[in-house]
């Protein structure tokens, strides 16, 4: 600044005073002056620095909360195609606020009356004056009443968005996915299962991909619903499995549900009887007898002879069979005919320890192994378990098991012996497939194909055949239990089939409550009257879809079994 | 004041002018982040609807649904396994070998010996031989079992009724053109000729002995003419008999030949 320079002339001293003072004085002001410019130089680098960091990592006045991404209120269930079973939308409400509404209170009820008439003229009125605060008038509406209810330019009426869960495919699989509550949470089916799953903001964005296919479920049920109204039967059920992997491609009971409307559904419709409902699904149950046998040694070849009377006495009870052969026969014309005296003995030479041990790795004493919370346990002799029960055990009667469980069953048998539990989960990334623990041997497994082809080829199955694709399997028909005793005329009949047998790669079971006889099944109810055609249907329409080639010219190997069938009605 | 007293101030102001820059940077990036978030909001919004969409066409078209228009409508079922085959050697035995339709090969044949005749006929008349050859080819195939049947009977009928008259043989060679009665009976003219109206009466007029001539001619001159000439024929006959004539016209039959 302009410092006063050396004076060449001395001042005076009151002047050099003056010099020291002002001095003194600007250099005050210059300390003050850099102090508030250090202040505010401070200041605005700070507000600068903010605003840097802001740009850079903060946000901002235009951001919006939420809506990066699409994530569903509730996860989707979908089939394992990815077509979607559930799913949850946005779905109209009308509800109204009666103590806000400034309208004439009865012309408003006049208009609801006529928009909505669920409800009548005067119920709307008395809705309007309760003073009640809120009150729903309509959930999931159309979008022409909400226009026409807009239109009523009532402030009382609330018309909002809300998440609705919505099934597509309405009735199909309704067993299988379950529905949900009135909060969108799951009460039956894999949506109760899963409810965590689905529910949870982490993971409900990724749809739960179900093992089921939807078209074989389609087909599985409308062959399944046919047959039930033509033979009157009061319910049936149905399981498609791949028998590597011990996905459920399909699974069904009927009476069948819708759960849109859940609550429409009575109580017996809301029974699965392919998980829940336990069955003695009768002579089924043969094939595994004799694989029993065969691996234990007491079957050496299907050619091994028993003593088939027309009665059997055994432990102070009589066997009994339908078609009473009354002369010594094979294992293959047992099979065949589904002779009750002829397994009843091989059962009785497996005895009770081997057959209790081999149902037990089979999964057949205990629950019903799915992800499903509604699944049965199968019924078994228990402490009565005695050599009789033996008998009876090895041809069906007196241990009910599950649709479901029966389908196991036969997958184990012949996906060349080794269980897999069941699973309505598609196998993949996720879910790998788990290791499966061998039941039967591979050899017992490969001779199976023959006889069960053998049955659909000549004996009691032959109407669950589809041309080319080498069905094979087993009928069965139980005696219902009423009241606690067998009814001699009422029905349970089953068909456990496996195509093609030459390869096995499914495995369908399908099971008739109750159904009566027809002009054409000529009188009979049993289960290669009404149950197999179902099988051939379903087989015919799933098998292109899931890549089984028909050929007429490929069967298994079935001279294991031929040589030992005596055709004596022919 | 001097610069130096000003220099902190424009030091000041060039760093409150450099923050002001950096602010309307992070301005501008903020606000096209904005603009990208709006963007992004909008996709979800339009997948939402997809959403809503596809599920309505879903559940429209939901395979209960579809069932039903089969059973109503379409009744379309499975396959049978017969209708599932392994290759295309089977898909090719279903095909049954096309039949080849030779456009050239029958019509030709049939004209071909017309041709051969024609051009015989075309030696006195050219004209003759051009105008008919349109006619010709539809009429071959009649004629040719009418010629063996007539030629043999008219050559010696001819022989033996000496009818035709000098006029008649004159015709032959002049024949062409004038369209006359007389023309019209020679065999040549008469099928060269399509004019000749008035066959009909003349037939009547004609004896019956005309006719075979006339019959015999034709078959030599016109091969294709022969269904709708003998009319004509039977009408020359009458008007010119002389038997002297004769031969030369039969001489000319049989270079016809």
């Amino acid at each position: 600044m302009n410092a006063p320079s050396p004076a060449l002339v001395a001042q005076r001293p009151e002047r050099l005073r003056l010099v020291g003072q002002r001095r003194q004085l600007l250099a005050i002001m210059h300390q003050r002056l850099m102090f508030g410019m250090l202040v505010y130089a401070g200041i605005i680098a700070i507000i600068a620095l903010r605003i840097l960091y802001l740009a850079a990592f903060g946000d901002h006045a235009g951001r919006k909360a939420g809506l990066t991404a699409l994530i569903p209120e509730r996860g989707d269930i979908v089939d394992r195609n990815g077509d979607p079973l559930a799913r949850t939308i946005d779905a109209w409400t009308i509800a109204v606020h009666p103590t806000k509404v400034i309208g004439d209170k009865l012309a408003l009820a006049q208009h609801l009356a006529r928009l909505m008439p669920e409800m009548s003229e005067e119920q709307y009125f008395a809705l309007l004056k309760s003073g009640k605060p809120f009150f729903y008038l309509r959930r999931r509406a159309s979008p022409t009443l909400v226009e026409a209810v807009n239109a009523l330019g009532e402030p009382g009426l609330a018309i909002e968005r809300e998440p609705d869960r919505l099934y597509p495919q309405t009735t199909l699989a309704a067993h299988v996915l379950g529905y949900t509550d009135i909060d969108g949470h799951g009460v039956a089916g894999m949506e109760r299962a899963f409810d965590q799953y689905l529910s949870d903001p982490a993971t409900r964005g990724e749809p739960l991909t179900l093992s089921i296919d939807s078209r074989v479920q389609q087909a599985l049920e409308h062959e399944l619903l046919d047959a039930m109204n033509k033979f009157s039967a009061i319910g049936a059920a149905g399981v498609v499995m791949d028998v590597h992997t011990g996905e459920v491609l399909a699974m069904t009971s009927l009476p069948e549900i819708n759960p849109n409307v859940p609550g429409a559904a009575t109580p017996d419709a809301r029974f699965n009887r392919a998980t829940q409902g336990v069955y003695e699904l009768g002579s089924t149950f043969k094939p595994f007898t004799v694989a029993m046998a065969m691996d234990s040694g007491t079957i050496k070849s299907f050619g091994q002879q028993y003593n088939c009377p027309h009665v059997l006495p055994a432990y102070g009870h009589l066997v009994h069979d339908t078609h009473p052969f009354g002369r010594i026969c094979t294992v293959a014309e047992i099979m065949e005919e589904s002779s009750n005296i002829g397994t009843a003995q091989i059962a009785d030479q497996l005895g009770t320890q081997r057959q209790k041990y081999w149902l037990g790795k089979m999964g057949f004493l205990g629950s019903v192994p799915i992800e499903l919370k509604e699944r049965g346990r199968a019924l078994t002799p228990g402490s009565r378990w005695g050599p009789f029960e033996t008998m009876t055990v090895g041809y069906g009667q007196g241990i009910a098991v599950a649709p479901l469980q029966l389908a196991m069953g036969y997958a184990t048998l012949f996906n060349g012996g080794v269980y897999h539990p069941p699973t309505l989960l598609k196998i993949r990334q996720g879910h790998p497939l788990p290791r499966g623990k061998r039941v039967f041997s591979e050899d017992t497994s490969y001779r199976m194909r023959a006889l069960l082809r053998l049955v659909v080829m000549k004996g009691t199955g032959r109407k669950a055949d589809a041309p080319g694709y080498r069905v094979g399997g087993k009928t069965g028909t139980a005696q219902k239990v009423i009241n606690g005793a067998y009814s001699k005329t009422i029905n349970i009949t089953s068909f456990a089939g496996v195509f093609p047998m030459d390869d096995p790669r499914y495995v369908i079971v399908a099971m008739l409550d109750a159904p009566k006889a027809t002009k054409d099944t000529y009188g009979f109810t049993t289960a290669g009257w009404n149950v197999a055609p179902v099988v051939s249907g379903t087989i015919s329409r799933i098998a292109p879809m899931l890549g089984v080639q028909p050929d007429m010219n490929r069967e298994p190997d079935m001279s294991q079994v031929m040589p030992f069938v005596h055709d004596t009605k022919e | 004041m001097s610069s130096r007293s000003f220099h902190s101030l424009f030091m000041v102001a060039s760093c409150a002018g450099a923050a002001l820059g950096c602010y309307l940077v992070s301005l501008r990036v903020a606000s096209e982040r904005a603009a990208l978030e709006d963007v992004e909001t909008r996709i979800v919004l339009a997948q939402r609807d997809m959403r809503l969409l596809q599920t309505e066409i879903g559940t429209r078209g939901r395979l209960s649904q579809l069932e039903r228009w089969n059973a109503g409508a379409f009744a379309l079922s499975a396959p049978t396994a017969d209708q599932f085959l392994k290759g295309g050697f089977e898909l090719a035995r279903l095909a049954q070998p096309e039949r080849k339709v030779n456009f050239q090969a029958p019509v030709v044949l049939a004209s071909a010996p017309a041709p051969a005749n024609r051009p015989v006929i075309g030696e006195p008349e050219t004209d003759d031989s051009g105008a008919s050859a349109a006619v010709a080819p539809n009429a071959l195939l009649h004629e040719a079992s009418l010629k063996i049947e007539t030629r043999e009977v008219p050559v010696r009928s001819v022989v033996a009724v000496p009818q035709t008259t000098a006029k008649s043989t004159d015709k032959p060679a002049i024949a062409a053109k004038p369209a006359t009665i007389k023309s019209v009976a020679k065999p040549g003219l008469a099928a060269a000729q399509p004019a000749a109206t008035k066959p009909a009466p003349k037939a009547a007029s004609g004896g019956p002995k005309a006719t075979p001539k006339k019959s015999v001619d034709k078959p030599v001159g016109t091969a294709a003419k022969a269904v709708t000439k003998p009319a004509w024929i039977a009408k020359a006959d009458p008007l010119a008999p002389l038997p002297a004539k004769h031969p030369g016209h039969s001489k000319d039959f049989a270079s016809a030949r």
